[in-house]
């Protein structure tokens, strides 16, 4: 939750119940001036108080701020950063203020952020693809050849009177052809764009089932239920074999449940929203079933969250049980796990963000995160201290491994997963950095990063450090 | 005697048109689709004008081009590059080759008719 909203909402709802600074302080055994330094998010608000504040106002602790929030804040702060943007100034000190007393149009600067760069990346794959795809290329250069085809022969048989009948109808017979395959050609044209087009829509997709999942905070409890209660159908002891028999007791069994909790959700509008939650919603159920949420908390425990050990513990590949851990739900004491996967080329391919910690929607992250260097040794666990700009300290696990085939002599392909949590929550797990463990300095993105000196920066900060 | 004209082209019903045009015009046409083929023919007798297409079946045009501009048998030998891209990069690389001059399909007859002219004559001089 962010502290920094919180006051202002807290404001807010005071003012709507009509209750004054005063009589609330005094209700909550607090002075006015502390109160108000809360209010103007000067101070933050401790969790048994803010408890009191949520009941003397008749709120859902909910109510006062959640995970999209926090969310929505990393995103207008980065949109305030933005290269095009920053030079209009805007306030990036308040956007607690922003978000809290203008929850819609907040809202609505980050969906037009987001569209515009959808729109913009969408731009970017068809101008790319008009450069460079090899089949267009050569379906302009066959249309251009059928066009002067039929030209040439037409512009013959209309400038020249004297043409022989037997090249005339040669003539006739070429335009005739050429126009068959040209109109071929146009509609292959016509099919091929179509499908262009809604390959590029998949870029909006990922958005509808992100929002969903932060909604959820990555936890779905009907679907561990139900899930659970299948987990005893898992005889073999086998990894690969337990993910795939947990895959087809999903679409089995689970099928409805989820279709159900899909067609509740209003954020997911498109057909392929629905087919890629319904796929992230399967991929979290056969995981339920093969760590049953109980059983994995109790496990988790006693293990210390070693994701080793508890791969080996629920006969599940790291990966599994990685997505597993974000899956915790929201407990005090339960530490809260993010999760990323980034190939060679350093794109994050998924994610389940944490709470605090900026990861750039619009632009890579660090370069000196773990999760890029890990490639560098596969196949071995290794632990970042890492300490942000901002004083937040977080510790990342990653591992690379080998994605897809191989062989000798053939190249090797890997992935890299890791987890996050903050430094307090790594104190519950065998990730616990020792006080003498290196702490490295690393950053958000470039961007957004005041560590001027720093050799890895490819871009400038946008603000004045 | 009549002007020779090689005509480097693997469309059919391009070299059709362009044959009848140009007989028409008073030239005499030869066509060659391979593009291998076009070096040797060019080099060992040579045309006065070569209509020579990009995208040829074994050699492409400007490796064609290359090869003949560093023959001193077809060095000055005048090329008339014909190509269905037609984007500005296509021309500079043409004339980087070596070409005289540079069209793009479609073209009009009466313009080709005239550039293969042009080049017959300039071949005289």
């Amino acid at each position: 939750m962010v502290a920094a909203i919180l006051g202002t909402r807290i404001r807010q709802r005071r003012r709507e119940v009509g209750v004054t600074q005063a009589e609330l302080a005094r209700q909550l055994g607090i002075s006015a001036s502390y109160l108000n330094l809360i209010e103007w998010n000067k101070r933050k608000i401790s969790s048994p108080l803010l408890s009191k504040v949520t009941e003397a106002l008749g709120l859902a602790p909910d109510d006062l701020g959640s995970a999209s929030e926090q969310r929505l804040h990393e995103s207008l702060t980065e949109i305030a950063h933005l290269p095009p943007l920053s030079a209009l100034g805007a306030e990036d000190q308040r956007v607690s203020e922003l978000i809290g007393r203008f929850p819609g149009w907040a809202k609505a600067i980050a969906a037009l952020a987001r569209s515009e760069r959808d729109a913009v990346a969408r731009a970017q794959t068809l101008s790319d693809r008009l450069s460079n795809d090899p089949f267009l290329g050569e379906t302009v250069h066959r249309m251009l050849t059928r066009i002067a085809s039929i030209r040439s022969a037409s512009e013959i048989l209309t400038e020249f009177s004297e043409v022989p009948e037997e090249r005339r109808k040669r003539f006739n017979r070429i335009i005739h052809d050429e126009t068959r395959v040209l109109s071929d050609v146009g509609e292959a044209l016509v099919t091929y764009l179509d499908k262009a087009e809604d390959a590029d829509r998949i870029v909006t997709p990922v958005d509808e089932v992100e929002a969903v999942f932060d909604m959820h905070e990555n936890h779905f409890p009907e679907i561990d239920e139900a899930a659970g209660s299948l987990a005893h159908m898992l005889t073999d002891p086998r990894p690969i074999s337990r993910r795939d028999k947990a895959l087809a007791l999903t679409e089995e069994r689970l099928g409805p449940v989820i279709a159900d909790f899909i067609g509740r959700q209003g954020r997911i509008s498109t057909a392929a929203a629905r087919d890629r939650a319904r796929r992230a919603l399967i991929d979290y159920a056969a995981g339920a079933i093969r760590m049953p949420l109980q059983a994995f908390i109790l496990r988790s425990r006693e293990l210390r969250y070693d994701i080793e050990a508890l791969a080996d513990a629920f006969s599940a590949e790291v990966e599994a049980v990685c997505r597993r851990l974000t899956a915790l739900p929201s407990a005090d004491d339960l530490p809260r796990f993010g999760y990323f996967r980034a190939n060679a080329a350093g794109t994050i391919m998924q994610m389940h963000g944490l709470q605090g910690l900026i990861t750039p929607r619009y632009a890579a992250a660090c370069p000196l995160w773990v999760l890029y260097r890990a490639q560098q040794s596969p196949e071995t666990f290794i632990r970042q201290r890492a300490l942000f700009p901002t004083g937040a300290r977080f510790v990342f696990v990653a591992r690379a491994r080998l994605n897809g085939p191989s062989g000798f002599g053939k190249p090797r392909h890997y992935v890299t997963d890791m987890i996050a949590m903050t430094e307090p929550d790594a104190q519950h797990t065998v990730y616990a950095p020792e006080d003498s463990a290196v702490v490295e300095e690393v950053g958000p993105s470039c961007r957004l990063c005041p560590r001027l000196a720093c050799h890895h920066r490819v871009e400038d900060p946008i603000t004045d450090y | 005697m009549a002007k020779r004209v090689l005509l480097a082209e693997d469309e059919p019903n391009i070299v059709e048109s362009l044959t009848f045009l140009l007989e028409r015009a008073g030239f005499k046409v030869e066509v060659q689709s391979d593009g291998r083929q076009v070096v040797s023919s060019a080099k060992a007798d040579a045309p006065d004008v070569l209509i020579l297409d990009v995208m040829l079946p074994g050699l492409d045009g400007y490796e064609i081009l290359r090869q003949l501009r560093a023959d001193e048998r077809s060095e000055s030998l005048p090329v008339l590059m014909l190509t269905a891209k037609g984007q500005r990069e296509d021309r500079e690389t043409a004339l980087e080759h070596g070409a005289d001059l540079f069209m793009t399909k479609p073209f009009a007859n009466s313009e080709i008719v005239a550039a293969v002219k042009e080049l017959a004559s300039k071949g005289m001089e």
